[in-house]
């Protein structure tokens, strides 16, 4: 008992780096060696997926991107979920961008999505707005007058020529909100500034770090449904029934949860025994 | 594959391999991959936002267009510009859908004096424009979040408790119960951060349970923490694996052979010095 | 001193007031102001500040080479990073097609090369590093020491396992045999006696055993045991009290700061 209560304290002074390695090893391997764990979607991303299913065919929404590289692996998969879900239900998508990166991001999704998978026109189908600096005061801008806003689209064409921008004048003429947010601004602004006083739905994507800051929004109804993080994406493209990035992704993200479940916990034994020994001597 | 994709895989492979090289300890891979995020960092924000206001809304409302009359003043001093950077500054006005509003002078002279506030002796220029945005962050979010944090989540709690077709008790959707759980911890955890009483007695008893609440709440976002950086790890690996592949010439697998050479080499040279490892919180 | 000090806090006042009470007033000039041109002015400001912080960035990094201080020779590397997308910004376009400003979002310009294999790869895996050292803090660092402590390690391992696809394959059934020896050990630190702790914790896992054989061991009844579940109703429920707790918190105290800055009460945007 002695020799294991050592070899356990032993283990929990080793160096970080061995760490390290077992959490790269952990999260590698299953991308090589996939384990097809089934994905089953909860409560908050049935919610969300409802919320858009329920669209009348052809209403417009307007979708937003606000990420960047930086959070794209956990973000950019639930976009192309969402789209591909709003593309089937014959829906228009306005997209805008209140961070510059999401304009990127929008156009990446855009040309995989919209022009390769669906052939979809540019203009009748979807429109990219694009970026504009500002923020919060951009959420406001969209409510009270999109067109002063957004003289032309992200390709330099000016809105009054775009047929699906017809009837488009502020954010209430939308039926629906979807934003995928990693941050400041992003959906916290959307709701304060847009969905809150215009009573337009909406319903949003966010990492995994910012879903508690959202949740009362979720809970209150304020928000539709979240989309929370790459588990939020791989659920998500179930229901849909198109995997993509997400669903790869989600047997790395088990095992190396187990795996930091297993730290914590090991390092806790190794604290216990210690705290033990200290009190005994 | 174009040589530009193939030159962009084997840079993008160095720059993410050189980053990850701290995990090892701090090196020179990775300083110059810190130090070249922070220059391009820089310059990608600059032009990007140059390109996206600046231009087309600032000077767009300046010198539209639509009213461009090359015997005016106004458009001669553009003209000037026109010749200075004809990218910046196109033939026959900007462009962007807008008429002109010289009253856009004024957020012009106040961004020109914040540029001016980096010499040292003109630093207060830029107090006026960024008074400008602190009063108007500061008007916007006054309402915003009263709106939506306080009365939309105090709406939020005000839930039904007695009466009609709710269950009492339901682990997944709604229930009688967990709107009086959310209500009592919502309450608990806002007497918590009252510090004008002292917490003690009755008062203390729901500051403690306040306190409950706001830990499984800290306990839920340090799941979803972890959660996210093993999501954007799993990101990298995807990319780092791609860039394997035959077509970029299996960048990955040469540019980490390469750098565990070096920083072998180099830990070989240094060893029995007391170097310091990679240094975090833990 | 009335312009470095007066002048900003009148501007302050009178902007923050009027964007404020703008949300209230319906007459059509000060609503075009508010609603449009106020919001222009704010994100021409925003990107005069993003343009200066990039040179500020240049005269503090062109200082540390001129003078030769430590590191000077990374900052090289910095400069050069930034001369190289400025040129990428505004000299070399890349592609004859596309015009100057689409250019910072268009395929197939230097800009668009820069962003795909230089700037994405750099935050990302800035972000992805972090990863490595929640694990090792997971490991060294998270200590029951309190029950508030433990408090968050249950809610942050109920989370982190429901969430996942491998949650819903670890059985009810589990959790409770998990609990019994939790309860076991609980009963030895109250009442250090054996035979308690031993009759308490064999008759926890009969009690366990008879029932999951009775029902046949579903993997997912009882459902207050199963992580997907459990998970479900801490997210929903307690969870949402404490973030809506210190959301009404957050809220009401930028309520307060708004309108000390809007008084001219606080000025620590002039350095007071």
């Amino acid at each position: 008992m002695k020799k294991i209560a050592d070899f356990i304290l032993k283990i929990g002074e080793m160096d970080r780096r061995w760490i390290f390695i077992i959490i790269a090893l952990v999260v590698l391997l299953p991308l090589f060696f996939p384990i097809g764990l089934p994905i089953r979607p909860t409560d908050s991303t049935q919610t969300a997926y409802d919320a858009m299913d329920d669209l009348e065919h052809g209403s417009k929404v307007l979708m937003s991107f606000e990420y960047g590289p930086s959070t794209k692996p956990e973000i950019h998969p639930m976009t192309y979920a969402v789209l591909r879900h709003l593309f089937k239900n014959k829906h228009k998508v306005y997209i805008t961008c209140l961070w510059p990166d999401g304009q990127f991001m929008a156009e990446e999704a855009i040309e995989e999505i919209a022009e390769q998978e669906f052939n979809l026109t540019y203009g009748k189908d979807y429109v990219l707005l694009g970026f504009r600096p500002g923020n919060e005061a951009v959420v406001k801008g969209i409510v009270s007058n999109i067109r002063k806003l957004y003289s032309t689209d992200a390709r330099g064409t000016l809105t009054d020529k775009i047929p699906m921008m017809e009837g488009i004048n502020k954010l209430a003429d939308f039926d629906f909100i979807f934003t995928a947010s990693a941050g400041y601004p992003g959906t916290v602004e959307w709701v304060q500034y847009g969905a809150d006083p215009t009573g337009v739905p909406m319903s949003t994507g966010v990492t995994s770090i910012q879903v508690n800051e959202v949740m009362p929004y979720v809970q209150s109804g304020q928000v539709k449904g979240i989309l929370a993080g790459m588990p939020g994406a791989a659920e998500y493209e179930k229901l849909v029934g198109i995997p993509g990035i997400g669903t790869s992704g989600m047997d790395a993200q088990s095992v190396a949860h187990v795996v930091i479940v297993l730290f914590i916990i090991f390092g806790n034994v190794a604290f216990f025994i210690e705290r033990q020994r200290q009190k005994k001597y | 594959m174009t040589f530009g994709t193939i030159l962009g895989a084997w840079v993008a492979v160095f720059l993410t391999l050189a980053i990850f090289s701290y995990l090892y300890k701090d090196n020179p891979f990775y300083k110059i991959a810190e130090h070249v995020f922070v220059g391009i960092s820089a310059g990608y924000w600059a032009s990007m936002f140059f390109w996206t206001q600046i231009q087309p809304n600032l000077f767009g409302r300046l010198w539209p267009a639509s009213e461009y009359n090359a015997d005016s003043f106004w458009y001669k001093i553009y003209n000037g510009l026109h010749v200075l950077t004809s990218a910046v500054f196109p033939e026959g006005g900007i462009d962007k859908g807008h008429d002109m509003h010289l009253i856009y002078l004024i957020p012009f002279a106040l961004g020109v004096m914040m540029l001016l506030s980096v010499s040292s002796k003109l630093s207060w220029f830029a107090r006026w424009g960024i008074a400008y945005t602190v009063g108007m962050a500061a008007g916007l979010r006054a309402y915003g979040f009263l709106n939506s944090n306080v009365i939309g989540q105090i709406k939020g709690s005000a839930m039904q408790f007695v009466g009609g077709d709710l269950p009492f008790f339901a682990l997944i959707g709604n229930s009688i119960f967990n709107n009086i759980v959310i209500l009592v911890g919502t309450i608990a955890g806002l007497a918590y951060f009252y510090f004008s009483k002292e917490h003690k007695g009755a008062f203390g008893k729901l500051t403690k349970l306040g306190i409950y609440f706001l830990m499984i709440s800290f306990g839920a976002s340090f799941g979803f923490a972890v959660m996210g950086r093993i999501s954007l790890l799993i990101g990298r690996f995807v990319d780092l694996i791609d860039y394997s592949k035959p077509q970029y010439n299996h960048a990955t697998i040469w540019i980490l052979i390469a750098m565990i050479v070096l920083l072998g080499y180099n830990a070989f040279k240094d060893r029995g010095k007391n170097t310091p490892v990679s240094e975090d919180a833990a | 001193m009335i312009l470095k000090r007066h002048i900003p806090i009148l501007i302050v006042t009178v902007i923050g007031l009027l964007t404020l009470f703008g949300w209230f007033i319906e007459q059509p000039t000060i609503q075009a102001f508010v609603d449009d041109d106020a919001t222009q002015w704010y994100d021409i400001l925003a990107s005069f500040a993003i343009i200066l912080g990039a040179m500020n960035l240049l005269k503090m990094q062109g200082r540390k080479v001129i003078k030769q201080q430590e590191g000077w020779g990374y900052s090289l590397f910095a400069i050069g990073g930034f001369i190289f997308s400025i040129l990428a910004g505004f000299v070399i376009k890349g592609s004859e097609s596309v015009a100057w400003g689409t250019h910072v979002t268009s395929k197939g310009t230097l800009f668009k090369w820069m962003f795909e294999f230089m700037f994405t790869p750099l935050s990302a895996t800035m972000f992805a590093l972090l990863a490595f050292f929640v694990a090792s803090a997971s490991y060294r660092a998270f200590r029951i020491r309190n029950f508030e402590a433990t408090l968050l390690l249950v809610a942050g391992i109920i989370i982190m396992l429901g969430r996942v696809p491998i949650g819903s394959y670890i059985s009810s059934w589990f959790v409770m045999y998990i609990l019994v020896l939790l309860i076991g050990i609980a009963v030895n630190v109250k009442f250090g006696n054996k035979m308690i702790t031993f009759s308490s914790v064999l008759t926890g896992l009969l009690i366990v055993t008879v029932a999951g054989m009775l029902t046949g061991w579903p993997i997912d009844q009882p459902g207050i045991f199963y992580l997907p579940i459990i998970q479900e109703w801490i997210y929903y429920n307690p969870n949402v009290a404490g973030a809506r707790a210190i959301m009404i918190g957050i809220g009401l105290g930028i309520f307060a700061t708004s309108i000390r800055y809007i008084l001219g009460i606080e000025k620590s945007y002039i350095g007071e």
